[in-house]
């Protein structure tokens, strides 16, 4: 176990840049997500913490020692891969052992650990087979057990789930955040999946374009974006972006947009600059309800999609599209004009210049 | 369009056959081509053969012949898939040793009278048909003559005050003489690899034990083979290069024309190759074959061209007695050195002038046939050969040696 | 006939010429099973042409006297005659021993060098590219123009890697490499590995592309050394690409005579004499065919055993 620090690690090849000034702090025992559309960098990232590619400028500290010119496997890291990466020739026994025998680690105690890892993953009964014979979902597994038998300081995860069935994702997600909270070792998770970064991270890197956009823990992330992209690459359906002026009516603000105004009441950003200027509202599906209130939008309704629990609900707020999330017993008529009612302390104002939040928190 | 009924369609195509089949005769009749398989390989051979094309080619304008080259270790394998596959050649070259096999695969076609006829007969002796006869008839013309002799360095033996050699003991002295490894220099370039079997036949022969006798039987006499064959491994190992034992046409050609080697046993066949590279009669001289203790071994052998296909054979005809023509075989002799096989021909003051050519105009007086008998040449080649090798190499003996080829004998002619 | 191909559900022709038309026939017999039969039909009647009677023909010329230059001999059945000769014969005997050695020294050399050379080239590095293809030349050329080049480049006389030799100082002086008999198997043997290693070079290349990547990257994190993950993972990979190269290439070494034939013709002695020279002599030079036949067919039978054999032992058949 042990902490992670990345300082101002960058990444080029050529006169691409892939990764620019990376800083990054886990804590011990922490659960690190690096997510981001493909080609944000996170996957070059990971591979530059396990010294699989190195590093154009920059310091990776893993346990306070830095480890730049350190080679893999002194690193006492582990990786699990999105291809798995299992030896096709190899039992799974010896998979699963076969860091601790190239660390010449005696077959007894490599056996006991084997067994005991493979036991943590209920996959004792396929210690005997070949990674050709297992099923996805056991090649996980069998994949994981690597990684944990030889209690690594830092685990690394490389879109472990993403080559799994929808199903058997949700079930090896639970099964990972159970081992991690059961072993307690710090981890660097590599994905691309929203859900997957929200349900597993301590700590969420939203990267883009080899910039870390946002770091920070999974609700801040989701309130509090640092910025549009951040807002419209988290959350599903993704954050309404509602554009309009701010201007101050009276003691309030009010946001002027093209069909009408929005009463702006317990907003938790300073927007005192932006008084009197164009911003985008960033507002979430799930913070509008059908009931009335002080701060409305009006609109016809153009789509309905009843998703069981919920129904989502597209209303056409001015030639802006709005999409709320509604009680599954919110069934309006198509065409209908209908009134929304938003939680404006759930709001986020950006500067659609910038694209990122206006001023820091009240 | 309706007017031509299918009848008159009929009548039409019919007209058209009866003219296709009229125009062969008429047009084509002037013309014939024929394909020629030899083993020509040299570029001294290669400039001989297009001189004699040439001047067939003026003579018969109607006659196209596309030679073939068939590498001479293979002639025989591509021959026999040829017969058998039924697709020979016009006309091939056959050298005499290898006469009896192709006759008995049947490659060969009889042209006893086709020879009777021929308006060159008498520049010919019977005998330079005898080795392409069988049982009266002939089945081909020779072509020109492999006339075995030696090139020896004249300037080496005048400096060294030796005599020319006229018997193979002091042939043996001069080459072991003329032997100093430390300079690179060896006295004999002694054939031991590939085609070199035919020396040695001729070293049992010249002590006394010819493989083919007199009355027709066929074997060897122990105890002068072996006298035969130990005076020659003995000259491979006293004389010749280490090389000896892989050392065939190329590498006896080679190491006689950059100084490596006194002396080589060859025909005359090389004599261009050798007077692009050395001085004639300064740097190298030519001599017959030196006399054995029981004979003197110089054979007089023939390539001869032979019909082995039925198709053109009258053009295959015209081309294969063009070789006797004088100018022709002249022609040839002064691009590569090949003897004429004709009389007339040999007669011609371009050779009887010529210094060089003297000791081939005297091997002409005393040479005599190769041995040849189905299985001659096979026997030859991987018995005798391989024996003889076995013995530079020190496996074997010269009696254990010429017992293998005794058995060899007996097992190819069983 | 044709009623009986009709499937069901069939549309019944409408006229004469529907019922008669080549197409509708041909569309409704390839619905029936005994197409599949008619799709291989040509195939098996190449195949029968051109490999299994000649492989029938030259094993019945075996039990047969076959001497083309003695045709008073008639071609009788001789039933084991030449497989008796064989056993007494001491030259197939030899050939036998130099035939082993000369395929297991060549494949071996051949799969080291070819393997080295796969693994060198596997890197995506400038250059590689250009590299491959020119590893790869010596394979183009036919056997018989790399023998004579190297039967010119081993001249005793005139030889260039003499004179390299000797100017390094690994030799004194000239050595005639093929009229020594250990020299002339040995040099035969790195002709043979010189000209037949990128045909390993070429499959194992193959198969390190199929090989991912990211196993090289878990074995870094697990602690493989560059040599273990040759052992190890490499290696394994590459077993049944391995194992059919190795087979090609021993069907090739032990059925043609060519480079031997230009290089020694077997010589000195017998020295580099291997079967299919032996038999390629005893054919064309004695015209001996029911012998060649024999021995042949004994080629024939080693090199089905062998297959066999190493299948089974390497596993390549196994999961």
């Amino acid at each position: 176990m042990a902490t992670l620090s990345i300082k101002g690690v960058r990444k080029s090849y050529g006169s691409l840049e892939v990764l620019s000034n990376i800083d990054l702090e886990l804590e011990d025992g922490g659960f690190l997500v690096l997510l981001g559309p493909s080609g944000c960098g996170k996957s070059t990232l990971l591979s530059i913490i396990a010294g699989l590619e190195p590093s154009s400028g920059g310091d990776v500290v893993i346990g306070g020692r830095t480890v730049n010119d350190v080679h893999p496997k002194d690193r006492n890291i582990a990786m699990v891969f999105q291809s798995y990466a299992l030896y096709p020739t190899m039992s799974v026994q010896r998979n699963i052992g076969f860091g601790l025998e190239m660390r010449k680690v005696e077959t007894a105690a490599r056996e006991s650990a084997v067994a005991g890892a493979a036991e943590l993953l209920q996959i004792s009964h396929l210690l005997e087979r070949k990674p050709g014979q297992l099923s996805g979902g056991q090649r996980q597994r069998v994949a994981m057990g690597r990684a944990i038998v030889r209690q690594p300081d830092l685990f690394l995860f490389d879109e472990p789930l993403s080559n799994l069935d929808a199903k058997l994702r949700v079930e090896m997600r639970t099964e990972i955040k159970r081992l991690h909270d059961r072993l307690g070792t710090s981890v660097v998770y590599v994905t691309h999946d929203q859900v997957e970064a929200m349900t597993l991270g301590t700590k969420v890197a939203v990267m883009k374009g080899g910039v870390i956009q946002q770091l920070a823990d999974p609700q801040t992330i989701y309130e509090r974006p640092a910025n549009m992209f951040v807002a419209g690459f988290i959350g599903s359906p993704t954050m309404n972006f509602l554009e309009g002026t701010l201007v101050q009516d009276g003691g309030g603000l009010v946001l002027k947009h093209a069909a009408g105004a929005l009463v702006l009441t317990g907003i938790e950003q300073d927007v005192r600059s932006h008084i009197g200027r164009p911003v985008v509202a960033g507002i979430r599906p799930e913070t509008m309800s059908a009931a009335g209130g002080a701060s409305t939008l009006q609109g016809s309704v153009d789509v309905v999609e009843p998703t069981g629990p919920d129904t989502m609900v597209i209303v056409n707020v001015g030639g802006q599209m709005i999409t709320a999330r509604l009680g599954s017993r919110d069934r309006p008529k198509l065409g209908a004009e209908m009134t929304l009612a938003v939680d404006t302390a759930a709001v986020n104002l950006f500067d659609p210049e910038s694209g990122n939040r206006i001023g820091g928190d009240v | 369009m309706t007017n031509i009924s299918r009848r008159s369609l009929m009548k039409m195509g019919g007209a058209l056959m009866a003219a296709t089949a009229l125009t062969p005769s008429l047009s084509f009749a002037q013309a014939a081509s024929i394909n020629y398989w030899h083993t020509f390989t040299s570029q001294s051979e290669q400039a001989g053969l297009d001189q004699v094309m040439a001047l067939f080619k003026a003579a018969h304008p109607d006659i196209a012949v596309t030679p073939e080259n068939i590498p001479n270790p293979e002639f025989m394998a591509k021959i026999t898939a040829a017969v058998v596959s039924g697709s020979r050649p016009n006309v091939s070259m056959v050298s005499s040793e290898r006469f009896r096999d192709l006759l008995a695969m049947g490659a060969l076609t009889d042209i006893s009278e086709r020879v009777a006829g021929w308006e060159r007969r008498a520049d010919f002796d019977d005998a330079r048909f005898a080795s392409i006869s069988l049982d009266g008839k002939i089945y081909g013309v020779p072509a020109f003559t492999f006339v075995d002799w030696m090139y020896y360095r004249k300037d080496w033996f005048e400096e060294a005050g030796i005599a020319v050699p006229t018997t193979l003991a002091e042939l043996y002295d001069a080459a072991v003489k003329l032997t100093d490894p430390a300079k690179g220099r060896y006295g004999f370039g002694l054939r031991g690899g590939p085609g070199g079997q035919n020396p040695i036949i001729n070293m049992m022969e010249a002590f006394g034990s010819p493989v083919l006798h007199a009355d027709g039987t066929i074997g060897l006499d122990r105890e002068k083979a072996i006298a035969g064959i130990t005076y020659w491994s003995d000259m491979a190992k006293n004389a010749a290069p280490p090389s000896a034992a892989n050392d065939g046409f190329r590498q006896i050609i080679e190491g006689f024309q950059t100084g490596q080697t006194a002396m080589i046993y060859h025909h005359t066949g090389s004599y261009q190759d050798i007077a692009s590279k050395l001085k004639p009669g300064v740097e190298f001289g030519t001599m017959a074959i030196p006399a054995g203790p029981a004979t003197r071994v110089a054979r007089l052998a023939y390539a001869y061209n032979t019909i082995t296909s039925d198709e053109n054979a009258d053009a295959s005809w015209e081309w294969i007695k063009f070789w006797g023509e004088p100018d022709a075989a002249i022609a040839f002799l002064e691009k590569t050195g090949y003897f004429p096989a004709s009389t007339t021909a040999a007669a011609d003051p371009r050779i009887t002038g010529n210094e060089m050519y003297k000791a081939a105009a005297e091997t002409l007086g005393f040479g005599i046939p190769q041995p040849s008998f189905p299985g001659a040449a096979g026997w030859a080649e991987s018995t005798v050969l391989q024996a003889f090798q076995r013995i530079l190499i020190g496996e074997i003996t010269p009696e254990q040696a010429v017992d293998e080829m005794i058995a060899g004998l007996a097992e190819a002619t069983a | 006939m044709s009623r009986s191909l009709n499937m069901p559900g069939s549309r019944p022709p409408r006229t004469i010429w529907e019922a008669i038309s080549p197409f509708r026939l041909i569309g409704e017999l390839s619905e029936t099973r005994y197409w599949m039969y008619l799709l291989l039909l040509p195939s098996a009647l190449l195949i029968t042409a051109v490999v299994l009677y000649p492989t029938v023909y030259g094993m019945q010329m075996s039990f047969r006297e076959m001497r083309l230059n003695r045709p008073d001999l008639g071609n009788d059945w001789v039933l084991f005659k030449h497989y008796v000769r064989m056993i007494n014969d001491p030259i197939f005997w030899v050939s036998l021993r130099n035939t082993a050695v000369w395929v297991t020294s060549s494949i071996v050399l051949e799969f080291l060098i070819g393997l080295i050379a796969a693994l060198a080239l596997n890197r995506d590095l400038p250059g590689t590219k250009l590299l491959a293809v020119l590893i790869l030349l010596p394979y183009f050329l036919p056997n018989v123009v790399a023998g004579h080049m190297w039967a010119l480049m081993l001249d005793p006389r005139m030889g260039v890697i003499n004179d390299l030799l000797l100017k390094v100082g690994l030799l004194t002086e000239y050595k005639a490499w093929f009229a020594d008999p250990t020299t002339a198997m040995a040099a035969a043997i790195i002709v043979e590995a010189w000209h037949s290693f990128p045909f390993f070079t070429l499959l194992i290349m193959a198969g390190l592309k199929g090989i991912p990547t990211d196993l090289y990257k878990a074995a870094n994190i697990d602690g493989a050394g560059a040599f273990a993950q040759l052992r190890l993972i490499t290696l394994p990979m590459l077993k049944t690409i391995i194992a059919a190269a190795v087979i090609l290439r021993v069907i090739g070494l032990v059925n043609s005579p060519d480079l031997l034939l230009i290089l020694t013709s077997g010589g000195p002695g017998r020295s580099t004499q291997v079967l299919s020279l032996y038999a390629f002599q005893m054919a064309y030079k004695d015209f001996n065919f029911g012998y060649a036949g024999a021995l042949s067919v004994v080629m024939f039978v080693f090199l089905m055993l062998f297959a066999w054999a190493y299948v089974r032992l390497s596993k390549v058949n196994q999961e």
